[in-house]
């Protein structure tokens, strides 16, 4: 094929992250380890150990239509079993977070199958079936997706992205969900809807500012590099709007 | 609304502080004399979960806390992010700020100390007259959120 996807324009580290991370051919490095049980914990859509609940019979079980379409794309492993659809919501502060909204959404589409992202001003939900949303969960909670500081995983209450730190360097959380230990560890002690859970779910140390700075996908003109420096995002994002302000006006050639 | 007929200012450091960290200021402050009104605000720390599934749980919060400055006690229901004070005259607001300025250097925490007349309501809005009457002290007017049943904290000065 002789097209290359290009990803998004800009020279900034910024643009260069954003890149990296919606490339599915860059492996993204692996910063912390996170067991299943703590996946399914902090989700708090099940009960761990326990089996899927079910929304409709397995594939294998049940006729198909005879439909193109499913003889071209093969369903996921949660399709396949018919597991319900189930929802992780992230919210990524402002702050030199490592992702943001429209970056995951992006991202996810072009690394995972079958799933509904849903994007937000401060955050971002993505829904699937319950056991391809747990796998996809833990990639994104173990790789450069992920500050335990700066990202937080939360499925309602979710204010914080745009206010200042905490003076712990934790983003704001009123159901204060995760906690910074006297270790340095930030560790879940409820579960993303802010229900209190059994055990501490530990996600590592926070990576820092240097780390930080260095993995942002967001433009921040105070703590991050600025947006008006890049002259290449800039021109890319006048032309989109150029365009579509001429296309209002319905051209047409002579 | 028209200027206050006091001096007022903010304080804004670049991190919300802790209850911790919010009461040892908060206890330097209220040392310094010729202080009229100060007011915290901040994102509320709820005593329920308000939205979502676990709506109307309990929401344990070590930052939501009671704090004691002067003589008075009071539940902390915000988490810090800036304090407006309204003081008597100018050279009061030079105390605070070099107050604050040793405060924050040793908690290493940038911060601003804004200045000026329009950081507290001078009339009543709408929301004040149907809470508190048309006969409402002026001293009360923008200290506290019209919605809460409970009143501003008086805090005893020197």
């Amino acid at each position: 094929m002789a097209y290359k996807p290009q990803y998004g324009p800009g020279t900034s580290t910024v643009a260069e992250n954003r890149r990296r991370q919606m490339n599915p051919d860059v492996k993204l490095e692996k910063v912390r380890d996170v067991t299943d049980e703590d996946v399914v914990l902090v989700l708090g859509h099940r009960a761990p150990g326990s089996a899927y609940p079910t929304a409709h019979p397995p594939l294998t079980e049940q006729q198909e239509p005879d439909c193109p379409i499913r003889k071209i794309v093969e369903a996921t492993d949660g399709a396949k079993a018919g597991d319900r659809v189930r929802y992780v919501q992230f919210v990524d502060s402002m702050y030199n977070g490592p992702s943001q909204p429209y970056q995951r959404t992006y991202t996810e589409c072009y690394r995972f199958r079958g799933i509904d992202p849903g994007t937000l001003s401060g955050r971002q939900i993505v829904e699937c079936r319950e056991r391809d949303l747990e796998a996809y969960s833990k990639w994104l909670i173990e790789t450069e997706m992920f500050d335990p500081a700066l990202t937080s995983i939360r499925g309602a209450t979710v204010h914080g992205h745009s206010l200042r730190l905490a003076e712990d360097g934790l983003m704001f959380d009123m159901l204060q969900r995760c906690i910074l230990g006297e270790d340095g560890v930030v560790r879940y002690v409820k579960d993303q809807i802010g229900e209190p859970l059994d055990r501490e779910v530990l996600v590592g140390k926070p990576q820092g500012d240097a780390w930080t700075k260095g993995k942002s996908t967001i433009f921040h003109s105070l703590v991050g590099e600025s947006y008006r420096d890049d002259e290449e995002y800039v021109e890319y994002i006048v032309r989109v709007h150029t365009l579509r302000t001429k296309y209002g006006f319905m051209p047409k050639e002579e | 609304m028209t200027e206050a007929d006091y001096p007022q200012c903010r304080i804004v450091p670049l991190r919300m502080l802790k209850p911790d960290s919010s009461e040892q200021l908060l206890n330097e402050i209220v040392k310094i004399s010729r202080i009229r009104r100060m007011m915290i605000n901040g994102p509320n720390l709820p005593r329920t979960v308000p939205y979502g599934p676990a709506r109307g749980k309990p929401n344990p919060n070590t930052n939501r806390r009671v704090i004691t400055v002067g003589t008075s006690e009071f539940e902390l229901q915000v988490q810090v992010g800036s304090i407006t004070l309204e003081v008597m005259d100018d050279t009061v607001v030079e105390e605070i700020r070099a107050l604050c300025d040793a405060f924050f250097a040793e908690k290493n925490i940038p911060y601003q100390l804004q200045s000026g007349r329009k950081f507290m309501k001078t009339q009543a809005s709408l929301t004040d007259y149907t809470k508190y009457g048309p006969n409402v002290d002026p001293a009360v007017i923008g200290l506290t959120d019209p919605r809460k049943k409970e009143g501003p904290i008086i805090i005893q000065g020197r």
